[in-house]
């Protein structure tokens, strides 16, 4: 089941993945490190922390492939002990994302790979064309709110 | 951009706290992390070497609570500050919704302050990001310092602030300012989601 998903489109093409693949965890994200997608994780915070990382490794490991190859890598694979993380770029009309999943011993890098290359053309076939900027949806009067929750933060409630 | 999601009324902006190396970007997030709840934040990440200078970034994710009916969400980075990590800068600033400018107020440390807020505005524009335009707050750090080592607000607006932004002293490592910066920057990043596009 999608836990989080921001557009409707990534949906399905997710819900695939993770269910032909067979993987813990899965995460679509945006360059800049947010969330567009993922299933597994069940702390918001933590979707955070991985979509960061996930985003630093991505964008370090293209810089480092320009140096050596003169083009960026566009893909990453490392095996932990029990568990394993696959990371890569998806590429659609309506933008470039991040991709990162994790997988155990129910499935493979060679099952994952597979998938994600069937991932990779659902997403660009579902994606819609890039659109206008969402228009404003914040009441005007949002400051008292906002004062009010950060007060609470730290403390000075 | 913030990313709202409008399925689950969820808003997550990206602030990164930009500055001259030492001046004491991390200092600032260790205080806000050190303050908030463990349920309204996440772990804090950060990327350093051993000497503990930031060498990638630092990222602290808080929940703020609801907003106008959203769970509104930051993620907090810093970027290293040392000339050298120019390529890691650019990186961390991608996307950004908002920056706080994160001075050191020794006087010293002034030349280092004016290039790091040049650098700022160089890498915004390679990032076809008007620096005129995105969320900028300016914190004079390190204002707990004797006086006979710092440059006063006033100086140092003079000398960086030409944009006229909203800008507070700081003492990160105690916590004066640390807050009213976070609430600066929080302010001017969700005005433009209640701000008409056309009118920003």
């Amino acid at each position: 089941m999608i836990r989080t998903s921001v557009e409707v489109w990534i949906e399905e093409p997710l819900r695939r993945f993770v269910d032909d693949a067979s993987v813990s965890l899965a995460l679509l994200l945006h360059p800049s490190g947010q969330v567009l997608a993922q299933y597994g994780f069940t702390r918001a915070m933590d979707i955070m922390s991985a979509c960061a990382l996930a985003a630093a490794i991505h964008v370090s490991a293209a810089e480092l492939g320009k140096q050596l190859e003169g083009k960026p890598f566009s893909g990453l694979h490392h095996a932990g002990k029990v568990r394993q993380i696959f990371l890569a770029d998806a590429r659609t009309a309506s933008g470039a994302y991040i991709f990162l999943t994790v997988f155990d011993e129910r499935s493979s890098l060679g099952l994952v790979r597979l998938y994600f290359d069937e991932f990779r053309a659902n997403l660009a076939k579902a994606a819609p064309l890039p659109s206008e900027a969402p228009e404003p949806m914040l009441n005007e009067n949002f400051e008292r709110e906002l004062n009010k929750n950060l007060a609470v933060l730290f403390g000075r409630a | 951009m913030s990313l709202v999601n409008y399925q689950t009324r969820e808003i997550t902006c990206k602030i990164v706290y930009y500055g001259p190396g030492r001046s004491g970007k991390t200092t600032n997030l260790h205080y806000i992390y050190s303050q908030v709840p463990h349920d309204r934040k996440g772990k804090m990440v950060s990327l350093a070497t051993q000497t503990d200078r930031t060498l990638f970034f630092d990222f602290l994710p808080l929940d703020l609570g609801m907003i106008s009916g959203f769970t509104t969400r930051f993620q907090l980075y810093t970027v290293p500050g040392q000339v050298y990590y120019q390529a890691t800068r650019k990186l961390v600033l991608q996307g950004a919704d908002g920056v706080v400018f994160v001075a050191d107020s020794q006087a010293r440390q002034l030349q280092e302050n004016i290039e790091s807020f040049q650098d700022l505005h160089q890498n915004l524009s390679e990032q076809s990001v008007d620096p005129r335009s995105i969320p900028l707050v300016i914190q004079y750090n390190k204002q707990d310092l004797p006086r006979d080592l710092i440059l006063t607000t006033t100086e140092l607006s003079d000398a960086i602030n030409f944009r006229g932004v909203p800008d507070y002293a700081g003492d990160a490592l105690h916590g004066p300012g640390v807050f009213e910066t976070l609430r600066g920057i929080s302010e001017i990043v969700l005005k433009r989601l209640s701000t008409p596009s056309s009118a920003r």
